[in-house]
């Protein structure tokens, strides 16, 4: 019954990346909240969204430009985490989930240059995309291939997921502490990074100083 | 001039939510313009489907723009054709507008409000708020502000159709994009250090060295910026792939 559920999960979370109607659910945090909740595991999805979004805030899909499907390739990752709990220490499944779910962003960002192509043919196939009743339906015919392309990164990349963590995450050999720490690391730095959205250091250095003084403080505070 | 009903701009605008629904390399997103104007230009030429087929093939042209801001192109080409303006004008007005939309919307959008409001949420989750929270006030706050962005933008169009250039030159868009590019640093600057003493991962107190090697990796976030991101996940890759290693050996 899951399996359904994350399908159109999925479906939907593939949409709302470009297709309709860009609410956001399509966002790591959101989709691995929402996924974590079906499960029965919100803690968890919430989490891994957490650290999901934070190596995909900077990446802006600008133009043309082909990148990482972060939603979908989360919804994924939240299945394959929540399973390999049972089987790995709490930071190591964390981290593994998380490297899957990096991993397969890229798979999910091949499959949105894919429906693109193929929207194409539907499209402009025989020339007919004027006729308006035509436009129309094969308008909708591109975003009902958007919701199944949904479907099927997802439910394809949590069965890939599951499968591949359930037989690697037995192996971790490292402290599950010293996992931890690397995710920190790795987090932090790219957290960092996305300083370049806002114009670079050099010019946000004002506001961003401010704001490090004032989360510093409240972490003293709290 | 035919007069367009209001169940016509609504259906617009309605539409305007799936413009980006047949995104494809040939057109971009022309297809979907010409499909959220279908409801105006079926008011305008429903005596003459002749001429309702030449628009819609027109409008099914290449074109581009950021999704949310579209509607000034798709308001103000809906009141032009509502004119029976001349189609050469509307083209040349489709293509002076389609670059400056793009940026215009991806500065104030992608590279603005979007981050401020995850990095708003992310901090609520860093701070050990409830599970819902972080994902709730995202969507909440994000969407207040996309929705208000598409509405003011297809009105802006309707209401000053070709002129709408000069009105967008008053507008205050560019103090919003430099405000929100502050309020993204403040932003950055103030969930960086909950983050960093374990917030992301769920785990305080961190270890002296892990704080350390966290303190490290923002200096060299900051310096480096976005030019770091492919070393840190081909690393952190690495770093899994010793680990599952390690115990293989063991």
């Amino acid at each position: 019954m899951n399996w359904i559920w994350i399908g159109l999960i999925g479906g939907f979370v593939g949409l709302d990346s470009t297709s309709f109607p860009q609410f956001m659910i399509s966002r790591p945090l959101v989709a691995g909240t929402l996924t974590g909740l079906l499960l029965g595991r919100p803690l968890e999805g919430m989490m891994l969204g957490a650290i999901l979004e934070v190596f995909d805030l900077a990446i802006l899909p600008i133009g043309a430009a082909r990148y990482p499907e972060s939603g979908t390739a989360t919804v994924a990752a939240t299945v394959a985490y929540t399973a390999t709990t049972a089987v790995a220490e709490g930071h190591a499944a964390l981290l593994l989930g998380v490297v899957f779910g990096l991993a397969w962003e890229r798979v999910a960002g091949a499959s949105v240059v894919l429906h693109r192509r193929i929207s194409e043919r539907i499209l402009f196939r025989g020339d007919v995309a004027s006729a308006a009743r035509h436009l129309e339906i094969r308008h909708l015919g591109a975003m009902a291939l958007d919701f199944v392309r949904g479907v099927t990164v997802c439910v394809g990349g949590a069965i890939v997921g599951t499968l591949l963590l359930g037989i690697l995450a037995p192996l971790w050999g490292v402290h599950p502490r010293v996992a931890a720490g690397a995710l920190l690391l790795a987090g932090s730095a790219t957290l960092a990074a996305s300083v370049t959205v806002f114009g670079g250091f050099r010019e946000a250095r004002r506001f961003f100083l401010l704001g490090a003084a004032c989360g510093s403080l409240l972490l003293l505070i709290a | 001039m035919t007069p367009l009903l209001g169940r016509v701009h609504a259906a617009m605008f309605a539409r305007s939510f799936a413009i980006q629904g047949s995104w494809n390399f040939r057109t971009l997103i022309g297809t979907g313009f010409a499909f959220v104007l279908l409801p105006a230009l079926r008011a305008i030429y429903r005596d003459s489907p002749d001429q309702l087929a030449a628009a819609v093939e027109r409008h099914s042209q290449i074109f581009n723009s950021h999704p949310y801001v579209a509607g000034i192109a798709v308001g103000a080409v809906a009141r032009l054709e509502a004119e029976h303006a001349d189609p050469d004008v509307i083209d040349r007005f489709k293509s002076a507008v389609r670059g400056s939309l793009g940026g215009l919307g991806d500065r104030l959008v992608w590279a603005g409000w979007r981050p401020v409001c995850a990095l708003l949420a992310l901090g609520l989750v860093f701070a050990g708020a409830p599970w819902w929270a972080g994902a709730a006030f995202f969507l909440a706050s994000y969407n207040v502000g996309h929705i208000a962005l598409r509405a003011w933008s297809f009105r802006l169009g309707l209401e000053h159709g070709r002129y709408v250039g000069e009105r967008l030159r008053r507008s205050h868009i560019a103090e919003a994009q430099r405000a929100l590019a502050g309020a993204g640093a403040f932003a950055l600057g103030l969930v960086l250090p909950m983050a960093m003493s374990g917030g992301l991962v769920g785990a305080r107190p961190m270890p002296a060295w892990v704080l350390a090697a966290g303190t490290a990796g923002v200096l060299l976030g900051l310096r480096f910026g976005n030019a770091l991101r492919t070393p840190v996940l081909f690393a952190l890759a690495g770093f899994a792939l010793l680990g599952l290693l390690i115990g293989a050996l063991r």
